[in-house]
């Protein structure tokens, strides 16, 4: 099964962190990246939320504005997709993202369209 | 330039998804079907890269937590929001006006939102 894993995180506390520390915190999300390398189908680094655009439709009429859906006290920074067995395995992986330690990553099962009875 | 757009729907649709039975849901879902493939159809025109997935329900979300070497999971989602996030895409998209057309053509824009994140690229 497919699980989107959302990576949350202050994105202030980043910001305020050193290039060498940043560096340091990218080279365990490397060395994450090739231990799991099995179980990810894809992943990616978020800009940060002030580039964010949200956009809706009311009426026939769309609406764009900047910044995320919600606020939140911790954003989004990136994201994994895990191939694995099942949403435990999924935590046990997900309990080895860096982010988990100083964020919270949270997991979504993707939809299985169930076969026509 | 590779956009993340993260297709949220009110939590008050997800309400509404649960009360349906099966039977429903799959003609609930079988309605939408042409508006996503006009979305696609358009997408392909455009030459726009697309990859993305369908979420379950939010009610089935996990939380990993890791604090002094301990794991914590918590049942999710992680955030309390209006809008809970259902699904998403990955777009190549020329610039942030064309991803901003896409995400107006996605349905769940009408009823929830569509936030659209730039991606960091090595």
């Amino acid at each position: 099964m497919k699980v989107l894993a959302l990576l949350w995180a202050d994105e202030q506390g980043w910001s305020a962190l050193t290039k060498e520390e940043q560096e340091a915190w990218y080279e365990r999300y490397r060395a994450f990246g090739a231990e799991a390398a099995a179980n990810l189908a894809a992943g990616a680094e978020l800009a940060p939320t002030r580039s964010a655009t949200t956009v809706r439709v009311r009426n026939g009429e769309t609406v764009v504005t900047d910044g995320p859906f919600a606020e939140t006290k911790e954003q989004l920074g990136g994201f994994f997709v895990l191939d694995v067995e099942s949403l435990d395995e999924a935590a046990e992986l997900a309990a080895r993202i860096p982010a988990a330690e100083h964020g919270a990553v949270e997991l979504r099962a993707a939809h299985v369209e169930e076969a026509a009875a | 330039m590779k956009y993340l757009l993260l297709l949220n729907n009110e939590a008050s649709e997800w309400d509404r998804w649960r009360t349906l039975s099966k039977a429903e849901a799959a003609a609930g879902r079988a309605e939408e079907i042409p508006r996503w493939n006009h979305a696609f159809a358009w997408a392909a025109e455009q030459q726009i890269e697309l990859d993305g997935l369908e979420l379950e329900d939010p009610s089935g979300a996990r939380v990993v937590t890791r604090r002094n070497g301990e794991t914590i999971v918590t049942d999710g989602p992680f955030a309390e929001t209006k809008e809970v996030v259902g699904g998403y895409f990955v777009a190549d998209c020329t610039d942030l006006d064309q991803a901003i057309e896409l995400a107006q053509r996605i349905p769940v824009v009408e009823k929830g939102s569509v936030e659209i994140r730039p991606l960091v690229e090595e």
